[in-house]
């Protein structure tokens, strides 16, 4: 139970700048996810935590203490991998046991310990199995099992679930986000999976190219993304983004007009910007049929899904967005349409620097 | 149908005709001969008065006399025994001595260093001979006698491969031993390098040494590969003659206790002075035999059986 403090953390391999100054503090029984695309170096600043890599630059606290040269293994951290890393020689019992060899425990605590933390992950039935008898859902049980078996301060996850089936990463990241908070202990999760993100952790840091775009709760980073990349990375259907001009008042995007966001308004004068992109979420705006106030296109497609469909509405030759309907509507394609944005969820990047306008100061 | 097969007959014979040619030719053919020449009194290569005068087991019978009463064949008989078991130790630990210790440092040092031990191996059998003749020569211009003798250890040159049984055995050992080393290490290293690097992070984190590593993780991960290595060496060490051959022929150790089976396989059938190759065919036959039966208790001891998992299946 530790509060995890990255000052300034640089690494380079060679003349590759996997992290770049990254900044970020972790709070005790926080579950922090760290989301990024592939090669983001989200996993390069677990390991960096976990102390496999050593920073370039920069240093790293547990609390007060100064763990940046200390080796892994004094830093009492618990990993999880993504595919496992269970030593196939060993029975699960034997798997789970390992970490307490090495520390040379008692064998009467060894077997103590390995039940009770298989009990908790109610794998306590196959602890004389061989991993390969196991299914991916158990084998992923029995590497949390060995993580959490020597009680460490910090839970370290390297996207533990994406080698999982679809139904069955539903119901672990349930599950796992439940363990973390009954266990009280700092977790760090590393995903690609902006919904698994969304649904699992406290806080969320999106990386991309090595660096922290936005760090903030699930609902900050989707409703108040800081970067045009984060609202395009978060949400499925992501954020759609159209260019827009300003003009007295209002933002125009090709044929339409909308009045300026009123949240917007004294921001846009301030700035004196005239062009920016508009974001919003597919389910912050309606369409209406006919030709009225907001965006006006024609429906490009549309996708039912059960409870609702996705409608694409082309705004222009070439700019599409995406919006949700209610299932009983029915759209013909070429249809002429009207794109009604809730206007208190719009969010207005710079065109230059794509940036949100409220964080261009920083 | 009849077009299929005949189609897929073409295809077959016309893949495999020159491996099956190679293996006819080189294999077989060689086989069936060395064991119908230990059933006739084949000497001399005088193919045409003695190929076809059978002789039944007396070749057989030859061997087994020497065996119990003619020292020089003991000697070659417990020469090969030692050569082959100690060789064999020093290949197969030094082997994975060298992989799990070049596992462990970064790449560009591990691989020059896995380089220098692969030069045994890539030199000339002849020229690497000549470095170790040189070496242990038992005159004061043998290296080391001169280096014993500079540093006062010795004042007297030492015949070293003359010191029956001990000197003749090491340095044989010695040579045969630096070059199997290698192949070994090769094996070794790529297989401790498909284990996934994740295992070992895991094993770091939880406060694993590199000792501890080795042992509770990459060796018996690397079982399998041991195995091969145990069973491909001990066959190549009971049938290698060419660097031991050099070394007896230039008189750097004793004939006797330097000459293991295989090369007196070799000095029967093709050496200097009276030529036997019935007699040689059949110690041929009967070094085949122990290769063979050899072979199959590695595999025994080793439970290769238990190796060969049963598919997983999910859920």
């Amino acid at each position: 139970m530790v509060k995890i403090i990255l000052k300034e953390i640089t690494k380079k391999f060679g003349d590759f700048t996997a992290l770049d100054n990254i900044n970020l503090e972790i709070d005790d029984r926080e579950f922090m996810a760290l989301l990024g695309p592939s090669g983001s170096g989200k996993s390069t600043l677990l390991y960096t935590i976990a102390g496999i890599y050593k920073p370039t630059s920069g240093r790293i606290y547990f609390d007060d203490r100064d763990v940046t040269e200390i080796p892994p293994k004094d830093r009492n951290v618990g990993l999880v991998f993504q595919n496992w890393a269970l030593y196939p020689h060993m029975k699960v019992f034997d798997n789970i046991a390992f970490p307490l060899e090495l520390r040379k425990v008692p064998k009467q605590e060894i077997e103590k310990k390995v039940r009770e933390v298989a009990k908790m992950l109610h794998i306590e039935n196959l602890l004389d199995r061989y991993p390969w008898q196991l299914s991916g859902g158990q084998q992923q049980r029995v590497a949390i099992a060995r993580a959490l078996v020597k009680e460490p301060d910090v839970l370290l996850l390297d996207e533990p679930l994406s080698n999982l089936d679809a139904l069955l990463r539903i119901e672990v990241r349930a599950e796992l986000k439940r363990l973390q908070k009954e266990l009280g202990i700092t977790a760090v999760y590393v995903t690609h999976d902006q919904a698994e993100a969304l649904a699992m952790a406290d806080r969320i840091a999106v990386i991309r190219e090595g660096k922290i775009l936005q760090v903030g709760t699930p609902d900050d980073v989707y409703y108040k993304p800081k970067y045009k990349f984060v609202g395009g990375f978060l949400g499925n259907p992501p954020m759609n983004f159209v260019e827009a001009e300003v003009e007295n008042g209002y933002l125009r995007v090709y044929e339409s007009r909308i009045p300026v966001p009123a949240q917007y308004k004294g921001l846009i004068e301030k700035l004196d910007i005239k062009e920016v992109l508009l974001g919003f979420r597919p389910h912050d705006a309606e369409v209406v049929k006919g030709i009225s106030e907001g965006l006006v296109g024609e429906v490009y497609s549309f996708e039912p899904l059960g409870r609702e469909q996705i409608v694409t509405v082309s705004v222009n030759s070439g700019a599409f967005v995406k919006v949700f309907a209610p299932e009983g509507e029915h759209f013909t394609f070429g249809e002429k349409v009207t794109v009604k944005i809730r206007e208190d969820r719009i969010v207005l990047f710079d065109k230059k620097t794509e940036k949100a306008l409220e964080f261009l100061g920083e | 149908m009849n077009k299929i097969n005949r189609e897929k007959f073409t295809a077959l014979s016309f893949f495999l005709s020159p491996m099956i040619l190679m293996v006819v030719l080189f294999y077989l053919v060689p086989l069936v001969m060395t064991v119908y020449i230990s059933f006739t009194r084949m000497r001399n290569w005088n193919v045409e008065k003695y190929l076809t005068e059978f002789v039944g087991f007396y070749n057989y019978q030859r061997l087994f006399y020497m065996f119990q009463h003619d020292p020089t064949f003991k000697a070659v008989i417990l020469t090969t025994v030692v050569f082959v078991g100690i060789t064999l130790i020093i290949n197969v630990f030094g082997g994975l001595a060298l992989a799990l210790a070049t596992f462990f440092i970064s790449e560009k040092p591990a691989s020059s260093f896995r380089l220098l031990w692969l030069l045994p191996r890539m030199s000339p059998i002849a020229v690497y001979s000549l470095v170790w003749y040189y070496f242990f020569h038992g005159s004061e211009i043998g290296t080391l006698n001169s280096i014993l003798m500079k540093l006062g250890v010795i004042s007297q040159p030492i015949p070293w491969g003359q010191t029956v049984p001990w000197g003749a055995w090491s340095i044989i050992i010695f040579v045969n031993g630096l070059v199997g080393v290698s192949f070994g290490m090769i094996v070794f290293t790529s297989a401790l390098n498909q284990i996934p690097k994740e295992l070992i992070i895991a094993a770091r984190v939880d406060g694993a040494s590199a000792w501890e590593i080795s042992r509770k993780i990459l060796i018996p991960l690397t079982k399998w590969h041991f195995l091969y290595v145990l069973t491909w060496q001990f066959l190549s060490l009971l049938t290698t003659y060419p660097h031991i051959f050099l070394l007896v022929q230039w008189d750097l150790v004793n004939k006797d206790y330097g000459t293991t089976l295989a090369l007196y396989v070799f000095n029967t059938a093709f050496g200097r002075g009276e030529q036997d190759q019935g007699l040689a065919a059949a110690a041929a036959v009967i070094l085949s035999i122990i290769g063979i039966i050899g072979g199959f208790i590695t595999l025994k001891v080793l439970q290769f059986e238990k190796m060969m998992k049963r598919p997983r299946g999910d859920f």
